[in-house]
């Protein structure tokens, strides 16, 4: 289908402002990454710093256990999003479909889980992993972490099942289906965008979260890359290289994982024909 | 498929517990949680090394933690029963520990005729908590440090200067624009002067000190806390002279944080900065510079030196360490302050030590930063060792932020710093007394939890009835239910008993019910309540960021859903911010929003010829720059949702539209926002809760509420009130409320949004 001319270029300006705003701050803490002498700022406004070096990129691989961390993470966050899109397209669907006893208290009471500030809860969190022995597991990391995703998740996957026409999952079953092939077959590929998101969401709170992971991992061989991150940050005597240029290469995971899954989010299985 | 992921979910779980166990080691662990340095931990391990090797039965285990994480991971560890045996760290928090009952008396490793070589404030006692009379000793110190003192740029400045008037001459001929247009290139004198520690020298200079002289500590308990001494002729003349420096004098930049400070030197662009013993090596060995070491200067009106505040650095042993952990603890701590130690200690970190036998050492004579260093200790005055220091920050911050943002004058400013450090002081050792709630209270709960139970007894037959005929639907909706309330109902439990408590500085471990007090407090308090209150401002933070986000995502996932080159590539681009960690991108923004030297300044006045705003030091602006900086780091996030959703949406519908001749507004009215509406309303709900619990923004770009805590929303507010003046009933109380009122706006907006129901009926 072609677009107006205008229209096109409005689309076009509007992303190019945009990408500009997203990726001037980013460029920024490319920036300090390249400075020598942990110099967080700087006074003007060049994102090559004219003395710049590689070395802190360098010395996160030589002198710090970076690939450890990323192991770590990548274990942790795996097992998250596993899990996570698991439990998330399981229950999403049982809200969506069935009228169960208590289904809208228990949708609403998941929701709640979220309204405390985190760091209230860090005592008892402490506690509570302590009297389960979960310190430095990653076991005790990966509940946490789901536990912390999944309220976002059920909810997304209920909105994405609710836009799909149970008329298809009725013609499936008429054919013979099972009510569990209705949703594997019928549903899941329908509401693959919103497994990406789900997906894409366990992913990032396990890979970015360092809260909780201060309270379970106290063995350094265990730390994940936010923690391990956290330690070039020290009052008054930060290591900024190093933090920025980690804070890179967190990144790239992610930016990997969303290239992977971003073409099911776009063109998707364009399915407005099996639709109604 | 989905139960090969199932499948695959189990096994990494099996997987993960058979790696979380690890194997025995006969040897006794200690464990230190320490607040190192960078260059500190190589010592720390060395001579852990060394340790291990003349104690093989002994293994340490050194875990870095950044102060404020030491401080209440400590807290909670030491509650609990556990922790690590050794906590190591300024003094500052010593007092703390000690009154909330978790570090304990080291005076039998430590007896006294061993005790005379050490340098007097290197062993820091308190007294007993039991009998004040009884002096306990809290802390080991293994180094002095964390006195400022004066580093000169020796390529600009060829010496230092001895008085304050030499600084302010040498700081003019210094403080330059070498191209001409307009912008100062380099400064005469920089340092952090948005924090109140560095504003001490100048201070003890006029003659001042933080709190009132020559009272010791009583022994009654009620009178032992401190008092302040703020409001004087000293603290007025060192304001109006720090104010002068930029005002009248302009060597310094405006709102000129720790950050800039450094950058500016660090690059050759200030020829002097006052910054602290952690600071230095890396100056001497910046090679753009020649820096140097000096001892700050005279006050010239008055003839006194400046004096930092000086405090050891050392070991103390936590309360639940015994038996030989104990013993091996506190034979490494005899390691670290053992001679040998204390001399590479100065070799190779060219810190001060605690024993007076390595002062002698012939390298305090040739090495002139070491030189420097010890004549500033010197002249320096220890940190007092009380809680109550914290007060004393607190309370000048805000008052010494208003003189240098120009709304306050000197005296006006030494007022209100005294009156707040006061109310500080007097909030933290807030006694509550049990009100006739406390007793009747737990039975009331008890009785109300069984009606509760007997209320919905006839639900709970229908669930069971319904589970029979309708088991599918619990068995998908089961796990996840499950393992969510497993992680929260305790610490939700937890929350609500510790809202009823006393729980607090003075009552850390024997706290007890007290009834609805910290509730009626918060209720009450006019600074949360009132028309310019947090509450306020936290309702305009939660709408303003939330409908930016969904407004930006929404318009830019329609952007890219047409036909558009580069689709992929801008998509990518636009999740960046998403991408990469929060901390970093938020302390970039605090950067460009910086008066002088910030990108944003700098496009407003080139690009589109406007004044400069003062971000970071008028409160509207403050508050406006943490709103840009959240708005940035959110609307990648709807904008994935919303692409997600209108996947969703039929074309079909959209062809049906075009051949009724509907403009694309009307498409987008009417077709495309209903049906990204069931995606969207879980997402911007959602999104509205994080947002109004976000403490991260706030804290990061303003730095912790500054200017004169004028940013706070609820959470930062609850940060503060619980972490510095440790009202954890209070805390507790607050946040059940904030819980209350999002769990009041949730209901309201799902309702009317109806989602939790099927748009197909």
């Amino acid at each position: 289908m072609k677009e107006p001319i205008r229209i096109t270029l409005l689309r076009h300006a509007v992303l190019l402002v945009f990408v500009a705003v997203a990726i001037y701050p980013v460029l920024n803490v490319v920036s300090i990454s390249l400075r020598p002498g942990d110099r967080l700022r700087s006074t003007d406004l060049a994102v090559i710093p004219t003395d710049w070096t590689l070395a802190s990129y360098v010395k996160l691989f030589t002198e710090q256990p970076f690939l450890r961390w990323l192991g770590n993470s990548l274990v942790v966050s795996a097992g998250v999003t596993l899990t996570g899109v698991t439990l998330a397209s399981t229950a999403g669907y049982a809200f969506s479909r069935f009228h169960f006893v208590g289904r809208k208290a228990t949708m609403l009471a998941i929701l709640t889980t979220q309204m405390f500030p985190a760091t209230m809860l860090l005592l008892p969190l402490y506690v509570l992993i302590a009297a389960l022995g979960l310190i430095d597991t990653w076991l005790g990391l990966m509940v946490f972490y789901t536990a912390t995703a999944l309220p976002f998740c059920v909810w997304q996957m209920k909105g994405f099942y609710d836009t799909i026409s149970p008329s298809l999952e009725e013609a499936a079953r008429i054919d013979g289906c099972s009510r569990f092939q209705a949703f594997w077959h019928v549903v899941l590929p329908l509401a693959t965008p919103g497994l990406v998101i789900t997906a894409l969401f366990s992913f990032m709170t396990a890979w970015s979260e360092y809260i909780v992971a201060a309270q379970v991992m106290q063995d350094e061989r265990m730390f994940t890359l936010p923690l391990g991150i956290k330690g070039f940050q020290a009052t008054l005597s930060s290591q900024w290289g190093l933090y920025a240029a980690a804070s890179i290469l967190v990144s790239l995971p992610v930016v990997v994982v969303f290239l992977a899954l971003s073409r099911y989010l776009v063109n998707g299985l364009t399915v407005g024909s099996v639709k109604e | 498929m989905a139960a090969l992921l199932a499948r695959a979910s189990v096994l990494t779980a099996l997987l993960v517990v058979g790696f979380g166990c690890s194997g025995g080691d006969s040897r006794t662990t200690i464990t230190i949680w320490h607040q190192s340095r960078p260059n500190e931990r190589e010592f720390l391990a060395d001579e852990i090394a060394r340790f291990e090797n003349q104690n093989p039965g002994v293994r340490v285990r050194p875990l870095y933690k950044e102060t404020e994480e030491l401080r209440s991971g400590f807290q909670a560890a030491a509650l609990t029963g556990a922790g690590p045996e050794l906590v190591y760290g300024p003094s500052d928090v010593l007092d703390t520990f000690h009154t909330m009952g978790l570090i304990q008396d080291l005076g039998r490793w430590l007896p006294p005729d061993e005790r005379a070589d050490f340098v007097a404030g290197s062993l820091t006692s308190l007294p007993a908590r039991d009998d004040p009379a009884r002096e306990e000793l809290v802390q080991i110190g293994d180094r002095f440090g964390n006195h400022l003192a004066l580093v000169y740029n020796r390529r600009l400045l060829p010496s230092p200067p001895e008085t304050t008037d030499e600084l302010i001459r040498l700081a003019l001929e210094q403080t330059v624009d070498q191209d001409g247009d307009g912008r100062i290139d380099r400064y005469g004198l920089v340092w952090n002067y948005t924090e109140p520690f560095f504003a001490i020298p100048f201070i003890t200079g006029f003659g001042g000190w933080v709190f009132q002289e020559g009272e010791s500590r009583s022994s009654v308990p009620e009178s032992r806390s401190p008092k302040p001494a703020l409001d004087t002729p000293a603290m007025r003349e060192a304001l109006g002279f720090i104010r002068d420096l930029r005002e009248v004098h302009g060597v310094s930049p405006a709102n000129c944080d720790y950050e800039l400070a450094d950058s500016l030197f660090k690059s050759g662009r200030a020829a002097m900065i006052v910054n602290g013993d952690w600071s230095w090596s890396d100056y001497l060995a910046e090679p753009e510079l020649d820096a140097a070491v000096a001892v700050l200067p005279v006050v010239s009106s008055t003839g006194q030196p400046m004096r930092p505040m000086i405090a050891p650095k050392g070991y103390s042993l936590n309360v639940n360490a015994a038996g030989p952990a104990a013993d091996a603890a506190m034979a490494f701590v005899r390691h670290m302050t053992a001679a040998d130690t204390q001399r590479r200690l100065v070799e190779r970190l060219r810190m001060l030590p605690v024993r007076r036998s390595i002062q002698a050492d012939p390298l305090f004579q040739s090495d002139p930063t070491l030189a420097a260093s010890q004549r500033q200790l010197e002249n320096g005055r220890l940190m007092p060792v009380v809680t109550e220091l914290r007060a004393i920050w607190d309370g000048m911050r805000p008052g010494y932020q208003a003189v240098l943002g120009g709304s306050l004058t000197p005296a006006a400013a030494a007022g209100r710093m005294q009156a707040d450090a006061e109310g500080f002081i007097a909030t933290m050792h807030r006694r509550i007394e049990p009100s006739p709630a406390a007793t009747w209270l737990p039975a009331v709960a008890g009785l109300g939890l069984l009606g509760l139970l007997v209320w919905q007894l006839p639900a709970c037959a229908r669930l069971l009835a319904d589970l029979r005929a309708n088991p599918t639907a619990y068995l998908f909706a089961f796990p996840a239910v499950a393992m969510i309330f497993a992680v929260i109902v305790f610490p939700f439990v937890w929350n609500i008993v510790l809202s009823l408590s006393d729980m607090s500085l003075t009552r850390f471990r024997d706290w007890r019910i007290v009834g609805f007090q910290n509730y009626a407090e918060v209720l009450t308090d006019p600074r949360l309540w009132g028309l310019s209150g947090v509450f306020l401002k936290t309702i305009l933070w939660t709408v303003v960021n939330v409908t930016l986000h969904v407004a930006i995502g929404v318009m830019l996932a329609v952007t890219l859903n047409g036909p558009v080159r580069g689709k992929s590539i801008y998509r990518l681009l636009l999740i960046i911010p998403w991408a990469v960690p929060a901390y970093i991108t938020a302390l970039t923004w605090r950067g460009m929003f910086d008066y002088e030297y910030g990108a944003i300044n700098l496009v407003l006045g080139r690009w589109l010829g406007l004044a400069p705003v003062n971000w970071l030091g008028e409160p509207l602006r403050a508050f406006e720059a943490c709103v840009i900086t959240n708005v940035w780091l959110g609307f990648p996030f709807m904008m994935v949702i919303a692409l997600g959703g209108l996947q969703g949406i039929p074309q079909e519908l959209y062809e049906a539209a075009r051949i009724d001749r509907a403009g694309r507004w009307q498409q987008f009215w009417h077709i495309t926002l209903p049906l990204l509406k069931p995606v969207l309303l879980p997402a911007a709900t959602l999104g509205a809760i994080w947002t109004f619990n976000n403490l991260n923004v706030i804290w990061l770009v303003s730095n912790g509420g500054e200017p004169q805590d004028s940013t706070h929303i609820l959470v930062s507010y609850v940060y503060k009130s619980v972490f510095n003046l440790y009202r954890y009933g209070y805390g507790a109380a607050l946040s059940m409320v904030m819980f209350l009122i999002l769990l009041g706006a949730s209901l309201a907006l799902l309702r009317r949004g109806k989602a939790t129901e099927n748009v197909y009926g």
